[in-house]
């Protein structure tokens, strides 16, 4: 029974992994992940109308030197942080308002008309003929300002140095009494905005992979009326654990695949920077989040966040992949089987969303009560853990619910499986699913 | 040789086979049959090992159902439990497999089925690639790729044409010398007729008939005479003893009541000139309406 145990789990494996829809999916998710890791380069090769620069006429009303040079020089500063896309071109204008208002109709220059305020010391005005990219604008605003507190500076006799001190953000030195929540840190909510998400996607894709290939295989195998031949040889136990085996194993071979093509794409992403020297927006994000988390701690904490979160993922995708294989088991059809996925996704959606927004639910008891809940806790508690709203201590109470839940699923669900996979009967499903927990002759 | 020994199987409050008992020993062919709902099915599945009977035990030469004698039983069921996105090879090497066969036997075996049905090409195809026919060939070779002890097959000539049937008839008796037993089910009475000594009549999982086929024509005391000749419908529904006539082409069918009625019946009609008077058992088809009827009636 052993090795048909292991044959059962082997074939269905094969069965998923040869088949076009995985091959054709893996060929989309590798250029997919690469390309979204890549997208500058890839625009960049691809060439478009990137040279031509934007041409910024500058008109000096103020009675201040060189201030189109300040300006100019902020411009190629902040140019500089951005990709070659907004690149600019500066021109001073010698003329007045309503001339230079004629020479920007109908084409895409902006102008720049700057003049003395006496409280403010710059006032700017920036007209064009229509809407201006907003990357180029806000580069306008960056440069504008610095040339506005270069201005003050020197009128004010501030020196650089002076001037950075007054612009620093204040130091605070956050002291919290609860030892529980000694590494929690307030910028950790913004951050896990972004960067929680792109964690959380994968493991609801992988989730909808495996009720698919669990129920899929299921109801195929009874749709087709092989399922007596097959329990006639192998018990439904073997059956269903060969099944809740090999759909584990694909979906988690199908995540280390996810994690090896964002390697490579970031691999290549690095040939691509170091080839042309060009640090894109995305490395330089990625770089601020790291150094944001580095010092907040976050990265230590990451010591017991990830086994935690990978331990609940594993124990989740069994749940999800015993609960689906059960009521699959009850379906003798197509429809059947699509009726049965809409309350797993839902549940799964539902997990989705609450661990997007958890932050917005600080010291909610309710969230917290549902973080322990299965399927919920494997997306929802590490998201609470990550934003210091829960500890480990829950975490552990998640674990512990969810393996109390998977025993008795095994326990219970086993019965069900059991006249569930043998039963055709014409009753709707769902009264069919709960005869079958009923029912005491298998 | 398989022991059916008073099994009974309950739904819930349901029952679904009551109190039956049968044998069919090696190398014989047993007709269970039934009309839909009779019990057959779950009969089936409990000797298959899928549903324990609520009482009464099942055995195959001496050894209770369980997983290490399933392997050596084969089961056509009436509809097709084919993987259709499998092909040929896949399939009949998935179930040979389960049965606990190793791939080398297995596709030997395959090769001899395929040569004897004549579908080698088929090998490699996908199942849904075949007619009805070829599939239902794929199904019976899944079904004694294992070189049965057992046999069950339900409806097993569904979608073939006459020729299939016969190259069917012959791999069911070769299996049957083999020293194959076979039960067979079919609501195509001649099919049973052509190969069961002995049978079983269910009606809501109960035996009205079971016994020696030749035995139960005999006991049922109805006959049928056919008759050509110079005759009237009217003068044979006067005679005594006669239930039934009915007008073919160019003969009647009398229906008579007992082998009593005879004689009663030949002296009325050799009064007149007559070419033929053939007295017959009557067909299963017949007993079986008869009996099932009778028994729903009740």
């Amino acid at each position: 029974m052993t090795s048909k145990f292991w044959y059962l789990t082997g074939l269905s494996l094969k069965k998923k992994i040869k088949t076009k829809w995985f091959v054709i999916a893996n060929i989309l998710l590798v250029v997919l992940i690469i390309g979204l890791i890549n997208i500058d380069s890839i625009i960049q090769f691809f060439g478009g109308d990137f040279d031509q620069k934007t041409e910024i006429v500058i008109l000096d009303e103020t009675n201040y030197t060189d201030i189109d040079q300040t300006v100019n020089h902020y411009i190629d500063e902040y140019n500089q942080l951005l990709t070659t896309e907004y690149e600019t071109s500066i021109k001073t204008f010698s003329g007045s308002q309503e001339e230079l208002e004629k020479e920007l109709i109908d084409n895409d220059k902006i102008g720049v008309i700057l003049t003395n305020d006496e409280d403010n010391y710059l006032q700017a005005k920036v007209v064009s003929n229509e809407k201006i990219d907003s990357m180029v604008y806000q580069l306008l605003v960056q440069a504008l300002s610095s040339t506005k507190t270069e201005v003050a500076m020197s009128l004010t006799d501030i020196d650089l140095e002076e001037l950075e001190k007054i612009n620093a953000p204040i130091t605070i030195d956050r002291i919290i009494l609860d030892d529980a929540s000694q590494n929690e840190d307030e910028n950790m909510s913004l951050i896990m905005g972004t960067v929680f998400p792109t964690v959380i996607l994968p493991f609801f894709m992988l989730v909808l992979f495996l009720v698919q290939m669990i129920g899929t295989e299921i109801n195929g195998e009874k749709s087709t009326r092989s399922m007596e031949i097959i329990i006639s040889n192998v018990s439904p136990k073997v059956h269903f654990f060969s099944k809740v085996l090999a759909s584990n194993v694909f979906v988690i071979t199908q995540g280390i695949l996810l994690i090896i093509y964002a390697l490579i794409g970031l691999a290549l992403r690095h040939v691509f920077i170091v080839d042309s020297g060009v640090t894109g927006t995305i490395t330089s994000g990625i770089s601020d989040i790291w150094t944001t988390l580095s010092e907040t701690g976050f990265v230590d904490q990451l010591v017991y966040i990830i086994p935690i979160t990978l331990i609940l993922m594993v124990l989740s995708f069994v749940a999800y992949s015993l609960v689906a294989g059960i009521l699959a088991s009850m379906t003798v059809n197509m429809e059947d089987f699509q009726q049965i996925q809409t309350p797993i996704i839902m549940i799964s959606l539902v997990g989705y969303y609450l661990a997007i927004m958890a932050g917005m639910f600080e010291g909610s008891i309710f969230i917290r009560i549902l973080s322990y809940i299965p399927f919920l806790s494997c997306l929802l508690s590490p998201a609470l853990l990550v934003i210091g709203q829960i500890g480990i201590v829950d975490c552990l109470i998640s674990i512990a619910v969810l393996i109390v839940f998977l025993y008795f699923t095994i326990k219970y669900g086993l019965k069900i499986y059991k006249v569930g996979i043998l039963n055709y009967s014409t009753d709707k499903m769902w009264r069919r699913l709960f005869k079958a927990a009923k029912s005491k002759n298998i | 040789m398989l022991k059916v020994e008073n099994i009974t199987k309950y739904y819930g409050d349901h029952l679904a086979v009551d109190h039956l008992s049968f044998e069919v020993k090696n190398g014989e062919i047993f007709g269970l049959l039934g009309a839909n709902g009779a019990g057959k099915t779950t009969t089936f599945r409990m000797i298959m090992g899928l549903l324990e009977p609520t009482e009464g035990k099942i055995t195959l030469d001496g050894k209770k159902i369980g997983y290490d004698i399933t392997d050596k039983i084969g089961f056509v069921t009436e509809e097709r439990s084919l993987m259709t996105k499998m092909t040929v090879v896949d399939q009949i090497l998935y179930y040979g497999i389960l049965k606990g066969m190793q791939e080398k036997e297995i596709l030997k075996a395959l090769d001899e089925w395929l040569a004897r049905f004549k579908i080698t090409e088929y090998k490699n195809r996908k199942i849904k690639e075949l007619s009805k026919g070829n599939q239902q060939k794929i199904q019976f070779i899944s079904a004694v790729i294992n070189h049965p002890c057992l046999l069950i097959l339900d409806e097993p000539f569904t979608g073939l044409d006459p020729i299939n049937v016969e190259m069917f008839k012959q791999a069911i008796l070769d299996l049957q010398k083999e020293g194959c037993s076979i039960i067979f089910s079919s609501h195509q009475m001649e099919h049973i007729e052509m190969f069961c000594e002995k049978l079983m009549i269910l009606v809501k999982g109960k035996p009205v008939i079971e016994g020696y086929l030749k035995e139960i024509k005999k006991d049922y005391q109805k006959k049928n005479i056919f008759i050509q000749g110079n005759v009237t419908k009217k003068e044979l529904e006067k005679i005594e003893g006669v239930i039934s006539v009915e007008k073919t082409a160019n003969e009647y069918i009398v229906k008579i009541g007992s082998e009593a009625d005879i004689d009663r019946v030949f002296k009325a009609v050799s009064q007149n000139k007559i070419t033929k008077f053939v007295v017959e058992e009557p067909s299963l088809n017949e007993i079986f309406i008869a009996k099932v009827g009778e028994a729903y009636d009740e």
